[in-house]
């Protein structure tokens, strides 16, 4: 991409998308629900916040550092197992476990990650498949300590600091809380200096590594930050539905929200949201049309895919809106020409 | 982003408008059950039950026309609670029927426990469920009460060393420790137990490790399709220990995926297709009607009886049926006569069931005496 192209970022349009955004999400679509009050919307709209945040953090992975992870769901459930199990074995309160749901699913991610992060392409893909499976066999199988098939009932709720926020316009400010500011690190991640870093292992990691770019190192670190963003997911789905069980993070999960990636556009971060929006909202949307709803929703991945590979917001326009209208973390010169991320 | 979520909903406003345009003199009950999915074989066999169900009843000259709202939830807790929060949303739903899995019917039951919406599962079998709260019912058989009158049979057949298997769900756990106990109770021995992935092809490893253990007696915890795959590799292997399962595994497909490998199975059902009394030759007549001929098994016959049983409670409750005053009179239900037997709800809202020995003996499923 040529950088001339980029233009100066304008002062007061530069916050005008944030703005809308945040408005929408805290002003405009809470005034909806309740408009409507009704459960079934607030649910639906608790849910695609979860998978925009799994769909975002599997991103950061996938999208920007191009490695193909076949086991995101299950870091989802370990973030989901540490929540409930803590909050059952231990009484701790929502305020606690969301931290340490993340933490726990990073360390995991981090001691996993260690020995394949030298893997590269297909072999890399086999690899977190196979970890994914292991994690889902200790969720099934380890039956003492995460109750196996019986799935654990989590009495506790959404709270904070004690204060009950299991209302139903409390539970959506604050999983829409948690998302928001989730994401908004996950953005910084990928549209920064870092950020580029990453997409210069996806490019060429030969290249990458003779340049000077600790290719292993970040590799980790985009591996394991994207962990913790889904533990933080899992633990938001524990405290929200007040039941897991390991069949909610089986493989076909992992290839859900791989799915999100892809169809909303690899590399881009609005493409990873609107594709999570997608695939939470059409099945949701397409419910009164029965047995068939499936058909469609595979043909609308299908010709997405197929007339807009790059994906529905692809990485490049996504970048462009990012630095043109996000522009926080880009800096220019004094003639106003883009020279690069902060 | 904006246009797309205003679409869905508006898309779902229409749908909800368009459920509200029914005559006052109908009461809705909503059936939440995987239709597609990996277990959609069930769902659909649940939706055919409760279609004959409903069409009696609409047809008996009742004061009111009941009308079933299905939602298919593919076996996904996800999709299960987004259907909680519908039918709880829906203020004409007085009860719930469904899910086909205790995970889903669990996460679900988390919506209906907040909102006072009866709930009544067809198949839910883990031992918690109806300890969620006064709302969840179920009208089958737990294995709490299954496995011990299962030891009983087997050991009173004189075998002591039983060697067990099931499959790795809650289900398959309730069996194993409903089975052990029993088992410890009555003087016998486990000399085996294991656990294995549903949807398992190769059995024969399991199968040789069971026999290292030398059991008088092999029980199983699997529904037809496993179970079918496993007799057949036993078969194969040449073995020749005597078989013994669970009314989950009670299905004519059973028969028609094993084959000969099935003679000599010996389990336990509530329901008999060829028992001769007429509600059973009826909801047998009627179920061929609708599907080719074919023999219904134990689970059609749970969610017939499941939505007769709910139809009954909100006829009780009939009129101006509320959820409250629905479950209430669900938990009054005593000595419902359904296909699957007498179901009498007891204080904490299992259901009591007789069940009947039956053996596979020259291709079909003969009742026994002991």
């Amino acid at each position: 991409m040529n950088v001339s192209d980029l233009s100066a970022p304008r002062r007061g349009q530069g916050a005008l998308i944030p703005l809308l955004l945040a408005l929408l999400v805290f002003v405009g679509l809470p005034a909806v629900l309740a408009g409507f009050d009704r459960g079934y919307f607030y649910q639906i709209a608790n849910l695609a916040l979860i998978f925009i945040l799994l769909s975002a953090s599997m991103h950061l992975v996938t999208g920007v550092a191009g490695l193909l992870h076949l086991g995101h769901a299950a870091f989802y459930g370990v973030g989901a197992y540490t929540a409930a199990l803590l909050s059952t074995k231990f009484g701790l309160g929502f305020t606690v476990t969301l931290p340490l749901s993340g933490l726990v699913a990073a360390l995991i991610a981090f001691l996993v990650a260690l020995p394949t992060m030298r893997l590269v392409s297909i072999y890399f893909a086999v690899a977190t498949l196979a970890i994914g499976q292991m994690l889902y066999l200790v969720m099934l199988n380890w039956v003492e300590f995460t109750k196996g098939p019986n799935g654990i009932i989590v009495t506790k709720g959404l709270e904070l600091f004690g204060f009950s926020l299991s209302g139903r316009l409390a539970t959506y400010y604050t999983v829409a809380t948690v998302v928001a500011l989730c994401v908004l690190a996950i953005g910084r991640l990928s549209h920064s200096y870092y950020g580029n870093a990453l997409r210069s292992i996806r490019e060429d990691d030969q290249c990458a590594d003779a340049m000077g770019v600790s290719t292993a190192r970040l590799k980790l670190e985009a591996f394991t930050l994207s962990a913790f963003f889904a533990g933080v997911a899992g633990s938001l789905w524990a405290h929200m539905t007040g039941y897991i069980s390991p069949g909610d993070f089986k493989f076909s999960e992992s290839i859900l929200i791989l799915a999100m990636v892809v169809v909303g556009g690899l590399g881009s971060l609005p493409g990873a949201v609107i594709g999570a929006l997608l695939l939470i909202l059409l099945p949701e949307g397409l419910r009164a049309f029965g047995d068939f709803r499936n058909i469609m929703v595979g043909l609308v991945m299908f010709l997405s895919i197929l007339l807009l590979p790059k994906g529905l917001l692809g990485e490049v326009s996504a970048l462009q809106l990012a630095r043109r209208q996000l522009g926080a973390a880009w800096r220019n010169t004094v003639k106003g020409e883009g020279i690069g991320w902060r | 982003m904006t246009a797309l979520k205003t679409a869905s909903l508006a898309a779902l406003m229409t749908a909800a408008l368009a459920g509200t345009a029914l005559a006052a003199d109908t009461v809705k009950i909503g059936y939440q059950l995987p239709l597609t999915g990996e277990t959609a074989q069930y769902g659909q066999d649940f939706r055919k039950a409760a279609e004959i169900a409903l069409a009696e009843f609409n047809a008996a000259g009742k004061p009111f026309k009941a009308e079933i709202v299905f939602e298919d939830s593919r076996s996904d807790a996800k999709e299960g609670t987004n259907i909680a929060r519908k039918f709880v949303d829906d203020k004409e739903i007085v009860g719930v029927l469904g899910d086909f899995t205790s995970g889903v019917s669990m996460a679900s039951a988390q919506v209906y426990k907040d909102a006072g919406m009866p709930q009544l599962s067809q198949t839910a079998s883990h031992p918690d469920y109806t300890k969620i709260s006064k709302y969840q019912f179920r009208n089958i058989a737990t294995q709490a009460q299954e496995g011990p009158y299962n030891a009983k049979w087997m050991l009173s057949k004189g075998y002591k060393n039983i060697a067990v298997i099931a499959e790795q769900t809650d289900w398959g756990q309730s069996v194993v420790s409903g089975f052990t106990d029993g088992v410890k109770a009555n003087g016998g021995t486990v000399v085996f137990s294991e656990f294995f992935n549903r949807g398992l092809k190769d059995y024969r490893s399991l199968i040789s490790k069971l026999e290292r253990a030398k059991p008088d007696a092999i029980y199983t915890g699997f529904f037809y399709e496993d179970g079918a795959q496993f007799l057949r590799q036993v078969q194969q292997l040449g073995i020749k220990t005597p078989v013994y399962s669970t009314s989950a595994a009670y299905s004519p497909k059973l028969i028609e995926l094993a084959g000969e490998a099935a003679e000599g199975v010996h389990l336990t059902s509530n329901f008999l297709p060829t028992d001769p009394a007429p509600h059973i030759q009826h909801f047998v007549t009627e179920w061929k009607a609708a599907s080719n001929g074919a023999v219904p098994g134990q689970f059609p016959a749970q969610a017939y009886d499941a939505v007769r049983i709910m139809l009954a409670a909100v006829e009780k409750a009939y009129p101006n049926p509320t959820r409250e005053k629905v479950r209430d009179a669900l938990a009054q239900t005593k000595d419902f006569a359904g296909v699957t037997g007498k179901t009498s709800f007891s204080a904490d809202r299992e259901a009591e069931k007789e069940l009947v020995k039956v053996e596979v003996k020259g291709g079909a499923f003969v009742p026994v005496a002991d």
